[in-house]
């Protein structure tokens, strides 16, 4: 039954030479320029070794913003853990199979729509003018609309966990299909309370689904622009958006060493979460 | 696991609700909206809603040519992303030790952000003298559906039972036969999943297509322009629009193949 050789090639060729082309090269090209010179006569950069795209990382405050971009997404991801979880474990274990069935695809569904309509349309809940503000003065518990909803760090907060917490939900829901219910159950017949079985049983054996979930958040909001360019007030900004910043002005080398730093983080990130709970076991056992 | 104490279960129900609501109370409000006649964003009384602004996107020149080469792209996008999503998923069934890694190298440019993918593609691009155009949409769009497309397909491969093929190569079937007459007919829902998902995530893309469409944009690129110069109520039901179609297309997908999974 084994394939020979050949059959492998001839269907490994064209997915790998378009990931090879299109993500390998661009990216490794980019990793190798960023250490280049700018040659101010041809607006372009010449092969001299040059760390000045790194240094200047470290002028204007940009360092900041990668700071604040990995408060973000540590922040981001944490929130949607706390969402996820119990989340998680509805689908599981409380949810009928019929409900389990819709909460699924309801979290399926956010992948293929689009974020920036997404982010877009918080502008409407959480304006001067939103839903938000119009509830609480007709509520009575302000006077005036409150200003920091939006365009502020908490919307962008807001932005980021809503669109980014399927990423979470999904390796959680993996993670407890896999748990056996008997061990559960003997817990609970031993006299064990909903929490002390969360914390001494589901839990530890969920954890593999916890870092995979935090892991997979913290990754796609430190890549995230979206957000912050819909709902973030004057002058804020993540990576994402000050390689948008630096590119305006044609500042390559720059542009190119952030772009590197992010990378090594992001692929380092993804290949230790690879190396310690194998990404593709989190497909298993759907796909034998 | 029925015995759960009803303040546990108060929490966990809660917080369940409060993520859906997040992900989906503003898309829906801003759907509302869209059918609002007045200019002030607001839900409409069930009585004064009207297509109106769905009919005023018929003038709006600039983003049906938007939306118009944004369908062309995702199209391509999807033909390229399902078949060569397939070849990686054959691939990942006949590797057996090396499975692991070619899961990660196909599902790896799924974490690259979206801008740095861009900047880098395009730089590329314009340094070898290749003019951005519909072509070099798509391939910015390939490497990102790739890899949903590849866990799709390789997820509807759950299907195809091993002792089939066997028996398959039993009764004399050549390894071509076999992939065509039982892989093949199995595997069906699974690629059409992946072309429209594929299609989905190319015309709902952004940072990509900002880097990398020529002089004419695609319709989130001409969308996130509009937004920002002062959003109009034609603006609100595009993007309605939009996000009510993706919506319905992948649900019906979502819940016929939970519903198909056997259960356990």
């Amino acid at each position: 039954m084994k394939a020979s050789p050949s059959t492998i090639f001839g269907l490994v060729f064209l997915p790998l030479a378009a990931i090879l082309a299109l993500g390998l090269a661009p990216h490794a090209v980019v990793v190798v320029w960023s250490f280049w010179a700018w040659d101010p006569s041809t607006y372009w950069i010449k092969p001299d070794f040059s760390l000045a795209g790194y240094a200047a990382i470290l002028e204007a405050g940009r360092w900041t913003v990668i700071l604040s971009t990995l408060v973000k997404a540590l922040l981001a991801a944490l929130i949607c853990l706390v969402i996820a979880y119990p989340t998680a474990y509805a689908v599981t274990f409380l949810a009928s199979r019929r409900l389990a069935v819709v909460l699924l695809a309801l979290m399926t569904i956010p992948f293929f729509t689009s974020y920036l309509i997404r982010s877009f349309s918080w502008r409407l809940v959480l304006g001067r003018t939103g839903v938000v503000n119009t509830f609480l003065q007709d509520v009575g518990l302000t006077s005036a609309p409150i200003d920091w909803l939006l365009f502020s760090d908490f919307a962008v907060m807001v932005g980021l966990v809503a669109s980014y917490l399927p990423f979470a939900t999904f390796p959680l829901v993996l993670a407890m299909g896999r748990v056996d219910r008997i061990v559960l159950s003997a817990a609970r017949d031993l006299g064990a309370g909903f929490w002390t079985v969360l914390r001494t049983i589901l839990l530890p054996l969920t954890l593999s689904g916890v870092f995979a979930g935090f892991l997979f958040v913290f990754v796609m909001v430190a890549g995230s622009s979206t957000e912050v360019q819909m709902l973030g007030g004057a002058g804020a900004s993540i990576v994402s958006v000050m390689i948008n910043d630096v590119m305006r002005v044609a500042n390559y080398p720059l542009a190119f060493a952030i772009s590197t730093i992010v990378l090594a983080v992001i692929l380092g990130l993804v290949l230790i979460g690879n190396w310690t709970f194998g990404l593709a076991r989190l497909f298993e056992d759907r796909a034998q | 696991m029925t015995r759960d104490e009803p303040f546990a279960r108060f929490v966990v129900w809660t917080l369940t609700l409060l993520g859906f609501v997040a992900i989906y109370a503003p898309p829906l409000y801003l759907l509302g909206v869209s059918f609002n006649p007045s200019l002030q964003p607001g839900l409409p009384s069930p009585s004064e809603g009207t297509l109106h602004w769905y009919a005023a996107l018929a003038g709006e020149r600039a983003l049906l040519a938007a939306l118009w080469h944004s369908l062309v792209i995702a199209t391509g996008t999807a033909v390229a992303a399902t078949l060569l999503s397939l070849l990686a998923a054959l691939a990942y069934v006949e590797l057996h030790a090396r499975r692991a890694t070619w899961f990660l190298v196909v599902v790896l440019p799924m974490f690259v952000p979206g801008v740095i993918q861009g900047l880098a593609l395009s730089t590329i691009l314009t340094r070898t003298g290749i003019k951005a155009s519909a072509l070099t949409v798509m391939a910015g769009h390939l490497l990102w559906a790739m890899p949903f497309a590849f866990i799709v397909i390789l997820t509807s491969f759950a299907a195809v039972r091993r002792s089939f093929l066997m028996a398959a190569a039993d009764l004399g079937a050549s390894r071509w036969q076999q992939f065509r007459d039982v892989t093949l007919p199995l595997i069906t829902p699974g690629l059409v999943s992946a072309f429209i998902f594929s299609f989905l995530l190319s015309i709902n893309e952004f940072t990509r297509a900002f880097y990398l469409a020529g002089r004419q944009n695609t319709l989130p690129v001409v969308l996130f322009g509009k937004m920002n110069a002062g959003a109009s109520p034609t603006i609100y039901a595009m993007s309605g629009a939009i996000f009510l179609v993706s919506v319905l297309c992948v649900g019906a997908i979502a819940v016929r193949a939970l519903l198909r999974r056997p259960q356990r």
